[in-house]
């Protein structure tokens, strides 16, 4: 069975970085977003497994992303992959339901590790 | 297109790589400073000489403006301007650690420059394998008048610059900093080179 | 052998080379320290850096190095902003004013054996360089300041005066404050200088500028506003006030007995007075409301002070 996956990043680089990294389970079905707004329209409209997420990106950030979820109670497991990785924000984004906080640039061993703690490998 | 432009996957790799040179930064700073601090999506664009101080003046109303220079390998280099706004000065000493009286306001805004562009750059080098040496920060100007006239009179030897701007917003402090750098002609080239390098690896 | 050439290239150097560990022990020095601190290794090898360098500031010091540790970036001392951190003799004890050498400082993490954090701190000197900047700076303020001063009354130049006069005007029209104006002319300026000369003429005016200068308070803009015409911004007075202090002058003045090659010289002044009011949209309009009236201190027989006219708007 092969899962529904979003990626969502404002650089073209950083998202083929995270579908380069994804185990082949998670990438036959793979959609991309450049934004937090044109993420939220796919996750409003369809059915998403599993979302990447970054957190620097311009018109609605990811922590508005994260947001949004909970208010709209549209529950899916959300993988933050951010630069940003001050100590505050990892736990901004914990608290706000994301399954996992992975730092950028993304490294594989950890990513499978993260998946695999979370059911997905 | 000229030879300085940026391809939109240069731009892009660019980008990316100075988000994580920014995200590594700010964390660094936020435990040295024990402080958060807001991160925006940066800046990337290209500059000519006569319009340096349009360009800078854009966003921000500075006041006072510390240059630092640096240079790695492969021939990247350029300059670092931090570029303050008036209402941060009083804050500045509580926020470095110090105590009040103990730094000038000169002196506050030099030793945050050269925090601020060192924990950036260190990091950006890391990650195209390079490594950076800088020249002492200086500061151009406390006023804005004056910066306005030192850059105005300045025939300046190149015509075109590639200019990154970050902004560093302090929660905590309501402090706000922006760092630009200025990338020389030659240099925007060696950058490219090493661009094409790594989206050469993808 | 590479070590045998660093040591003898480090004590070439004329820079100070200095290394501590990281409870800011001394480690290790260079031979331009050695010399400029006349300091020897026992006293200095294996102290704390403020035993041996008390005129350090501790604290500021402490708060430096742990961001170069905790940062692991360089950092700096220019001497702009402290002239020096260590006391060290310079190299021109005799040309220059300096008693202790100007420094540039880096801080610098560098590692040690086995990982150990070690800090290095370069210390140029820049004695030459803080003592020629402080004369510019010091010739560059004169200039500057001789730029605004008419060089034979000593008081402001037209074109200093003017730009005072313009932001001092959009100033009181902006807060509306009160704004007075004095111009005021040497009377019969032509027959002093062909009775006295040239000479009698310009001591004539040094001295009405100096007497005028002892009337003045703070804050007033006083200026030559051309051959024997002076003028006086008065910030914040109105016209009752600035009419004072013209009368005062002008009393002072007719009194006031120069002596030139042995002969007494009495000059008198006609003085024109006015203050802003709403209908003056530029300075100018200032300008020309107190010359009219100094046209008028003239036309009347010379020796007096005149008000500009209020306009009475219809």
């Amino acid at each position: 069975m092969s899962a529904n996956v979003l990626i969502c990043d404002d650089s073209n680089l950083a998202r083929k970085q995270v579908f380069r990294s994804l185990p082949e389970n998670l990438s036959t079905n793979v959609q991309l977003a450049t934004n937090g707004e044109e993420a939220l329209e796919i996750l409003r409209s369809q059915n998403v497994d599993i979302l990447f997420l970054d957190l620097t990106m311009p018109v609605i950030d990811g922590l508005g992303v994260l947001q949004a979820l909970k208010d709209e109670n549209i529950d899916l497991p959300v993988f933050v992959i951010s630069a940003d990785v001050q100590p505050e924000m990892q736990t901004r984004v914990l608290n706000l339901g994301a399954k996992a906080f992975l730092r950028k640039p993304i490294q594989l061993d950890i990513l499978n590790e993260q998946l695999r703690t979370h059911g997905f490998l | 297109m000229n030879a300085f432009d940026l391809t939109e996957d240069q731009q892009d790799c660019l980008q990316e790589l100075i988000n994580v040179a920014m995200g590594q930064a700010s964390d660094q700073l936020a435990r040295y400073l024990d402080t958060f601090v807001y991160l925006k999506v940066p800046s990337i664009e290209q500059v000519r000489a006569e319009h340096l101080f349009d360009s800078l003046n854009e966003d921000l109303a500075a006041t006072a403006i510390v240059s630092q220079g640096f240079f790695g390998y492969e021939g990247i280099r350029g300059e670092a301007l931090l570029m303050y706004e008036p209402q941060d000065s009083h804050r500045l000493a509580d926020l470095l650690g110090y105590e009040a009286g103990e730094l000038t306001f000169d002196e506050q805004i030099i030793d945050l420059s050269s925090i601020l562009t060192t924990t950036f750059l260190n990091v950006f080098a890391n990650q195209i394998d390079n490594q950076m040496s800088y020249s002492a920060p200086r500061l151009l100007s406390g006023s804005l008048g004056s910066v306005n006239k030192h850059l105005q009179q300045q025939a300046f030897n190149w015509d075109l610059a590639l200019k990154v701007r970050i902004s560093y917003q302090v929660t905590d402090y309501s402090f706000n900093c922006d760092m630009v750098l200025l990338i020389p002609e030659e240099a925007i080239i060696n950058i490219k080179t090493v661009i094409d390098r790594i989206l050469a690896e993808f | 052998m590479l070590d045998a050439l660093s040591k003898n290239i480090s004590d070439q150097l004329n820079t100070g080379i200095l290394i501590l560990d990281h409870d800011f022990n001394i480690l290790m020095w260079n031979r331009f320290l050695k010399v400029h601190a006349n300091k020897s290794d026992k006293d200095v090898i294996g102290n704390s850096i403020f035993k041996v360098f008390p005129e350090l500031p501790r604290k500021w010091f402490e708060r430096k190095l742990s961001s170069v540790i905790q940062l692991k970036n360089q950092s700096f001392c220019s001497w702009e902003q402290r002239h020096h951190l260590f006391e060290l003799s310079h190299s021109r004890p005799i040309t220059t004013d300096s008693d202790f050498m100007a420094q540039n400082c880096t801080f610098m993490p560098i590692e040690g054996e086995n990982g150990a954090e070690r800090i290095c701190i370069l210390i140029e000197d820049v004695t030459d360089v803080c003592h020629y900047q402080t004369q510019l700076t010091k010739v560059l303020q004169e200039l500057a300041l001789a730029n605004r001063i008419d060089g034979l009354t000593q008081t402001f130049n037209r074109k200093h005066w003017e730009e005072c006069l313009a932001s001092e005007f959009s100033r009181a029209v902006r807060y509306k404050q009160d704004l007075a104006l004095i111009m005021l002319d040497l009377d019969e300026f032509k027959v002093l200088n062909d009775t006295y000369g040239h000479q009698g003429g310009d001591i004539a005016l040094i001295e009405t500028a100096k007497s005028i200068n002892e009337l003045l308070r703070m804050g007033d803009l006083f200026g030559r506003y051309g051959g024997e015409e002076f003028a006086i911004i008065l910030p914040n007075t109105d016209l009752a006030g600035a009419e004072e202090v013209a009368e005062r002058i002008r009393i002072d003045i007719a009194n006031n007995i120069i002596e030139f090659q042995e002969q007494n010289i009495t000059v008198t002044v006609s003085i024109g007075v006015a203050v802003v009011n709403e209908q003056d949209l530029r300075y100018e309009d200032l300008i020309s409301h107190a010359d009219i009236a100094l046209y008028q201190a003239k036309k009347l027989g010379r020796n007096r002070v005149c008000i500009a006219k209020k306009k009475v708007v219809a």
